[in-house]
């Protein structure tokens, strides 16, 4: 097991220091509250001028009719009312809720289960560069592989005929598995991350809390719910956040794996949606349209994620 | 320590500086003096590589003009840059546009009109050099906004030996050199072939299946006003029928189907398969898999046996309405499209065929496919992707899957054209 | 029955091989690909051994595309990216962790919230913004952004100065060291473990985008390895997959290099950094 500086790591665990510190007087405090500004404003400028410009740019768009060519004409609300309207994003929201909904909480729990089998061994570092590898591998390479792979007549769908004694599931040309698909490939180029972060989370956890459970005659399964699991809760919350945020934005992975958003739009996300619509057709109105939509969206469920968080995740100082 | 820590930011500040405006340096500025053309397209790096020679000729014939090329790789991503770069109106003098998005381009007034150019006496390409069918969107009622710079008629390559496999023993070329390459010997051929455990036909889902289809059976898929009638046409009805059936029972097969790196390229170089339908670009993929002899091209089956008219895919050369270099960039875009141009571009091992007369020679020299006429014969009458469809940026897609639900059976055809033809109307309006 | 821990970790060693197997079969896979002929990609796609192995695509790919330029290119602007993120946005982190400023919730929210902005919605204004200010087709277009807008990173280096102990810089501040000094010279060496970490995930960011590089740079010279590798499969006919394969391959595997080089320290900073603890 590595061994972590306990300076650094005991540190944060013990109570709150007292509130010492230099509270001098007033003048030090103005002075201090101008050097928040000057932290943050190199990333705060860039935020404005190269995120919050361009997106509200093409916000003001959202109430346009515009092609990228020709002339631009204001229409008003028309693009929410008729995007609110359009079957097609309704079915895009859906899909990326349902891919949010199985990704994340899945391709966590294995990353978590993965990362505390890893934590048990004292030779890791072949399995870690393996678990890496997807990361890096160039997404011409995934679409080959895992076409290959979901192909109706290929090995993964004929062994499960045979097993179960059913039809060959056709993974990407049925529209009620490509989407299940995308899901699999999403989770699988995900998890080497998600494995590293829990991995140095769980080695975070002190040995001297482990070994206390286990002279209390816990198993190590009960150490796992009650200890390792609560304990790790932090970071498995901040990974949440991420990643709910990315599913969200899933893009990619439609985009290689499933030619023109799948079987009957089987796999169209919100993303892939706006993309369509701004590229594909030229009809930027409507698609910065629905970026607002999923711009709320995505503040609705974040703020709900902050809401049950307060109630589930642990901390050990009482921070947030 | 004060002086020392500022010391440190000052020279990693300083440093970032340096090499930031480094990188500002290497950067060139699209220059917009009248002599300079900027040109861009998208391709494999052998194709740039090609571009790229005809820039230095082009160079030497005309030592007042320099010429730059801004190549884009994939086709897809091509014109999501070209439109930013419309925007703000730095786009390339001159560029190439896809057939499924010319419509829009033109319909947007940000292209040349060329008549009056291609009429003048600068010119080496007269509007009636070039078949007439290959214009599709690119031309209105008023002028000529690009020009095709060369074209793929998708044939029916054709595998003899698989062919041989399935007990065939008459030859498709054979038989349309009598006139009887018929749609009933066709359909023959690919029942033999499934039943022989290959696939029959493989076809790409895009509008050149759909419409050669129709079109060879003597359907109509457009009226001449140009409203979309295959599904008021029986004829049309009846033909997408016996292809929705065919494709259902797995005779025919959608290309776009198979998965990436083990697709309809390596089904047919493997003898899995007896047609496919394809440009001249297959010759590429027969070549490197060392069994080109075994293929050849025949032209889409007609009930009666003669030829009609099917589909061809192009690209367009256009010129940029708001360009600085009007004079030097059609000199440039007249060359690279003249007959000469298009030999220079298309000979040794060339992937397409000229759209302009006079340049023929190019894809006959090598004597391969053996009924390498047949390409040519196929320009001269076909037709380029139907204006109305062109038009609306997305809409051929959606077309297209509206076809493959039919072509996987969740569909009858009178229904899928029904459906196509709501479709068109409803986008066509808006 | 209780197992014993050789067999547990035997169990544990088989499930993992396994599941690891599942994850690197498509890198190997990939790499089997580009030593392949493309004779035998067409003849029999399927196949897993080449046969015969050849190393003709790496040297096609090398020769059709200058990659040689492209890696200089991806390098310089992935160094710098990384460098000026680590600053900007370790600087912000400590701003939002320590200093209390009027609207730092604020601000930090609005943070939160831009990185749920996707970005291809704000692919033609950034290209206008760029055009207006004479960045496109210059490197600056790629490099300044990446430096200065990272909300992930902001949000990331907040959780790890939040896990250092008060008393590292309250001490400096007491003794009468500037914020900045603090910053730089308590703060930021023990954030070292953490900026490790976080390079990885940056540089990973700038090395592999795509759509950004593709519409803002125009000439060949100026191009990024993905950009390049992205021409090798042009529009018709049979795409050479062992050379797409090849081109991938030189394109990815200096990542793997790379975090097969730090990711010991990676773990184990990530691990002291704290990241786990909140």
């Amino acid at each position: 097991m590595t061994i972590v500086p306990s300076s650094l790591v005991e540190q944060p665990r013990l109570a709150s220091p007292p509130p010492a510190g230099p509270r001098k007087e007033s003048g030090w405090r103005r002075r201090d509250r101008r050097w928040g500004y000057v932290f943050v404003g190199p990333q705060l400028i860039g935020m404005a001028i190269f995120v919050l410009v361009p997106f509200l740019g093409s916000m003001v768009l959202a109430f346009a009719s515009w092609d990228g060519l020709s002339e631009l004409t204001w229409v008003g609300f028309d693009n929410f009312i008729s995007q609110l309207q359009d079957p097609l994003l309704l079915r895009s929201i859906l899909n990326t809720l349902l891919i949010a909904a199985i990704t994340v909480p899945i391709g966590l729990g294995f990353s978590v289960v993965i990362a505390v089998a890893l934590e048990k061994l004292k030779t890791r570092t072949l399995y870690l560069v393996l678990f890496f590898a997807p990361v890096v591998t160039s997404t011409v390479a995934v679409a080959m592989i895992w076409q290959q792979m979901l192909r109706a007549d290929g090995v993964l769908s004929s062994s499960i005929s045979k097993i179960f004694g059913i039809a060959p599931p056709d993974w990407l040309g049925d529209p009620g598995l490509a989407l299940i698909s995308v899901c699999i490939v999403s989770i699988w180029a995900s998890m080497g991350l998600n494995v590293i972060i829990f991995l140095a989370g769980l080695q975070n956890i002190s040995p001297s809390v482990i070994e206390a459970a286990k002279l209390d005659g816990a198993g190590a399964l009960g150490i796992f719910w009650s200890i390792r699991l609560p304990l790790l809760s932090p970071i498995i919350f901040f990974s949440s956040v991420i990643a709910f945020i990315s599913s969200l934005q899933t893009f990619d992975v439609v985009f290689v794996l499933t030619a023109n958003a799948g079987p009957d739009n089987a796999t169209r996300t919100i993303v892939y949606h706006i993309y369509d619509l701004g590229f594909g057709r030229f009809e930027f109105g409507p698609s910065s349209a629905a970026a607002v939509i999923l711009l709320l969206l995505t503040l609705v469920i974040t703020f709900i994620q902050f809401g049950v968080q307060k109630k589930v995740v642990h901390y050990e100082d009482g921070a947030e | 320590m004060r002086i020392s820590s500022s010391r440190r930011l000052i020279a990693v500040l300083s440093a970032t500086a340096i090499a930031v405006s480094l990188a500002a340096c290497s950067g060139t500025s699209s220059a917009s003096d009248p002599n300079t053309v900027v040109w861009s397209t998208w391709g494999t790096p052998e194709e740039l590589t090609r571009f790229e020679d005809f820039n230095q000729e082009f160079m030497k014939r005309h030592p007042d003009i320099s010429v730059k090329l801004q190549p884009v790789a994939s086709y897809s991503d091509y014109h999501s840059k070209l439109l930013a770069q419309l925007t703000s109106n730095t786009a390339p003098d001159v560029f190439y546009v896809g057939d499924d998005k010319i419509g829009q381009f033109v319909a947007s007034n940000r292209l040349m009109p060329l008549t009056a150019l291609m009429e003048s006496g600068e010119s080496q390409t007269k509007p009636d050099d070039f078949f007439p069918g290959l214009f599709g969107a690119a031309q209105t009622d008023d002028d000529i906004y690009a020009a095709p710079n060369d074209a793929n008629p998708d044939v029916l390559w054709y595998d003899k030996a698989a062919l041989q496999a399935a007990g065939i023993t008459e030859d498709p070329a054979t038989l349309a050199a009598a006139g009887e390459w018929t749609t009933a010997k066709y359909l023959e051929m690919n029942t033999a072939l499934k039943q022989a455990g290959l696939t029959g036909s493989m076809f790409w889902n895009y509008w050149a299946t759909h419409y050669s289809w129709i079109s060879a059976q003597g359907g109509s898929a457009f009226d001449t006003s140009g409203t979309f009638d295959a599904n008021t046409d029986v004829t049309s009805v009846e033909a997408m029928d016996v292809m929705a059936r065919n494709f259902q029972d797995g005779t025919f097969v959608v290309a776009d189907t198979l998965p990436e790196g083990a697709g309809a390229d390596s089904v047919f170089v493997t003898h899995k398969a007896g047609f496919f339908s394809q440009g001249r670009y297959t010759i590429g993929t027969v070549t490197s898999a060392g069994v080109q002899d075994d293929y050849d091209i025949v032209a889409w089956p007609t009930p009666s046996g003669t030829p009609a008219p099917t589909g061809v895919a192009a690209s367009y050369l256009a010129i940029n309405a708001g360009t600085k270099a009007k004079d030097a960039a059609f000199t440039f875009w007249t060359e690279f499209l003249s007959a000469e141009g298009q030999t220079f571009r298309l000979s040794g091992g060339g992937n397409a065929v000229p759209s302009i007369k006079g340049a023929d020679d190019v894809v006959l020299e090598d004597g391969y496919p053996a009924h390498a006429q047949t390409f040519l014969d196929m320009r001269d009458i076909g037709f380029a992707a139907p204006p109305e469809e062109a038009r609306v940026p997305g809409l051929s897609g959606d077309v297209s899957d509206l076809m493959l639900k039919l072509y996987q059976g969740n569909d009858d055809a009178q229904t899928a054209l029904d459906e196509v033809a709501d479709l068109i109307i409803s986008k066509s309006r808006s | 029955m209780t197992l014993t821990q050789r067999t547990r970790t035997l169990l544990i060693h088989t499930a993992l091989g396994v599941a690891a197997l599942a994850m690197v079969f498509p890198f190997i896979w990939m790499l089997l690909t580009s030593l392949k002929t493309l004779p035998q990609l067409l003849q029999d796609p399927l196949s897993f051994w080449p046969n015969p192995w050849t190393l003709n695509n790496y040297i096609d790919a090398w020769n059709a595309a200058p990659f040689a330029q492209a890696y200089m290119n991806s390098v310089y602007i992935t160094v710098l990216a990384v460098v000026g993120t680590l600053l900007t946005a370790s600087m912000a982190g400590y701003a939002f962790a320590r200093i209390k400023f009027r609207g730092s919730r604020f601000l930090f929210i609005l943070f939160l919230a831009t990185q749920m902005i996707p970005k291809q919605v704000t692919l033609i204004p950034f290209y206008l913004l760029m055009s207006s200010l004479g960045w496109v087709d210059s490197h600056l277009s790629l490099i300044v952004p990446a430096m200065m807008v990272n909300p992930f990173a902001v949000f990331l280096m907040r959780q790890f100065v939040l896990s250092l102990p008060k008393e590292l810089e309250e001490a400096a501040l007491v003794d009468g060291a500037g914020r900045w000094r603090t910053f730089w010279s308590v703060i930021l060496p023990n954030l070292r473990p953490g900026l490790g970490a976080l390079s990885i995930i940056v540089a990973l960011d700038v090395w592999n985008a795509f759509l950004f590089p593709l519409v803002l740079l125009n000439t060949p010279d100026l191009f990024t390895v993905p950009l390049l590798l992205s021409s090798f499969r042009g529009q018709f006919g049979s795409i050479n997959y062992g050379l797409v394969m090849a081109a991938s391959a030189v394109s990815t595997i200096p990542m793997l290099v790379a975090f097969v080089i730090g990711q010991r320290r990676i773990i184990s900073s990530m691990a002291a950094s704290g990241l786990g603890g909140r």
